[in-house]
């Protein structure tokens, strides 16, 4: 029999990397929402946030928050690079959606592979925001890195919810979403709208890159995991939808960390995929997706 | 909706405010519009009307560049045929889609701030209450998601949105469709008023009586090419347009 204080514990983890997952979940539901593509690139986005500041902490000895205020934006940029020399020409094209969907997947497996060309192959990780802990909650241990994540992801969600709702920007990026020729006919660039969503996506894939390297690690190939099981999240969540993503990460990141307690680390998968499945018989459109949505 | 006097007739020698020559576009391998001319001055309202599948919302469509088109469109004298279509809304010519094109999951107020996507918060406060002058329900409805509304309240918001963005020139594809007679009258009377501010309308529409009484001039659309221009004297007289409809 399994003591609870260690399911407890795995709860509590499971839930630090579920809310990564979520972060990843909710960059993919940014860019759908606005483009309609599955950007399958967005794990990358993860990797070099972490990579990137690793980079700059070693390489150039830079203090852990001027590395950090460098590489979002710098993965941001990425970000616009692969919509604009990638997803816009083709969208101009009106290429088939499988097609951008399929070219987002090759330019992840291109950044990869340049990785490792310039970057190695070795696993990489940097310290802790704050040194010291973990605090200790009764049966369970609370690593600092988890409050950070905890933090920074429901403060992430919260600033994404005030931007989409109350500036401008957000909302002519939800016009877009909505009825692209419409937003266009109000002046609004829509093409400027959808690097803003790639920007956005890919800042938010850096963030939880660097929020999860210190307490796992970065290497070139964490892309491929992080993203799908941010993709994972955001079907469970109802794909679309950020709460959703958010919820969705929590449930796959415990539902993991729970089946590695009780059945051992070969069931990760396994538990991702079971989530998946038993959360899409239950309900097709996600845990929060709207039901009448095609 | 700049305040101008109004004018009564077309001035053949002032610059036209819109003026499409050999406009034409096509979807695939067909040509759904053929080379098309048409004019419109400043403070005119022209219908354009046709039957279904006459190639109208094609041509509304392709001035406003949503559709790959070939052809010269000048506005004020400048040829803008080049210009992306939030560029041709900055300039001041703005298209109400048919089906209204409203972001359904927004709120009135969210839908009809964005009609004013470029302007100073100074100038949104102004415009919009200009539109609840127009529209006073809107205001009622402000924080009514606008997917709830009735078609006739929808069709209000989609102009009002429209008029946000303070256009010289508007163009409307069918905005009676799926109106009741009342309610789309109502509509047209709206426009009306804007056009005798002085506002610029193109009106699509394939309810000729409906247009045929705001107008002040008309072309007629079958198949894709202009088969009739009315000029200001002949609407009132012409009985036959009916059969370009079933030509």
């Amino acid at each position: 029999m399994i003591d609870t204080s260690i399911i407890l514990q795995a709860v509590i983890d499971g839930a630090g990397v579920g809310l990564i997952y979520g972060l990843v979940g909710i960059g993919y539901c940014v860019i759908y929402n606005a483009t309609g593509i599955v950007n399958f690139a967005q794990g990358v986005f993860v990797m070099l946030g972490g990579m990137l500041t690793y980079t700059l902490l070693t390489s150039l000895g830079l203090p852990m928050i001027v590395a950090v205020a460098i590489a979002i934006p710098l993965v941001g940029v990425v970000g616009v690079v692969i919509e604009w020399f990638i997803v816009k020409p083709m969208l101009v094209r009106n290429s088939p959606m499988f097609a951008i969907i399929l070219a987002t997947l090759a330019v992840q497996i291109m950044i990869e592979r340049i990785t490792i060309m310039t970057a190695g192959d070795q696993p990489r990780t940097f310290h802790e925001f704050t040194a010291g802990g973990p605090l200790r909650l009764g049966p369970v241990a609370v690593g600092y890195q988890l409050i950070w994540v905890l933090v920074c992801s429901v403060g992430l969600v919260l600033l994404l919810t005030l931007f989409f709702k109350y500036t401008r920007i957000g909302n002519a990026v939800r016009a877009c979403a909505q009825n692209r020729d419409a937003a266009a006919l109000l002046g609004i660039p829509v093409a400027r709208m959808l690097a803003v969503s790639f920007a956005l996506s890919a800042a938010l894939g850096a963030i939880a890159g660097i929020l999860i390297t210190p307490s796992q690690y970065t290497a070139f190939n964490v892309g491929v995991p992080f993203g799908v099981s941010g993709f994972i999240a955001a079907i469970v969540g109802g794909f679309g939808s950020a709460s959703g993503a958010f919820v969705g990460g929590i449930v796959l990141g415990v539902a993991q960390a729970v089946a590695i307690i009780i059945f051992g680390a070969g069931y990760k998968t396994v538990a991702a995929l079971a989530v998946l499945l038993l959360v899409l018989l239950l309900f097709p459109s996600g845990l929060l997706g709207k039901r009448s949505e095609k | 909706m700049t305040e101008t006097t109004p004018m009564t007739e077309k001035t053949p020698s002032a610059a036209p405010l819109l003026e499409i020559r050999g406009l034409s576009a096509t979807y695939g391998q067909v040509r759904v519009l053929k080379p098309t001319n048409l004019s419109l001055f400043e403070g005119e309202l022209v219908t354009v009307l046709g039957p279904n599948g006459a190639g109208k919302t094609t041509l509304v469509r392709a001035i406003m560049r949503l559709v790959k088109a070939q052809g010269e469109v000048r506005f004020k004298g400048e040829d803008v045929g080049r210009l992306a279509t939030h560029d041709l809304a900055k300039r001041g010519i703005v298209l109400v889609l048919e089906g209204r094109g409203l972001f359904g999951s927004m709120t009135v107020q969210e839908n009809i701030n964005l009609g004013a996507y470029t302007a100073t918060r100074v100038e949104l406060q102004e415009r919009r209450a200009r539109i609840f002058e127009l529209f006073p329900r809107l205001k009622e409805r402000l924080h009514q998601q606008s997917a709830s509304l009735s078609g006739g309240e929808q069709q209000m918001l989609a102009i009002g949105r429209a008029l946000m963005a303070d256009p010289k020139l508007l163009l409307l594809d069918e905005p009676s469709l799926g109106l009741a007679p009342r309610v789309a009258a109502e509509i047209l009377r709206a426009l009306g008023q804007l056009n005798k501010a002085g506002l610029g309308i193109l009106l699509v529409e394939q309810k000729a009586p409906l247009a045929l009484k705001l107008a002040r001039r008309a072309y007629v659309l079958t198949l894709g090419r202009v088969v009739k221009e009315l000029e200001a004297g002949e609407i009132g007289s012409h009985h036959d347009i009916a059969q370009y409809y079933f030509s």
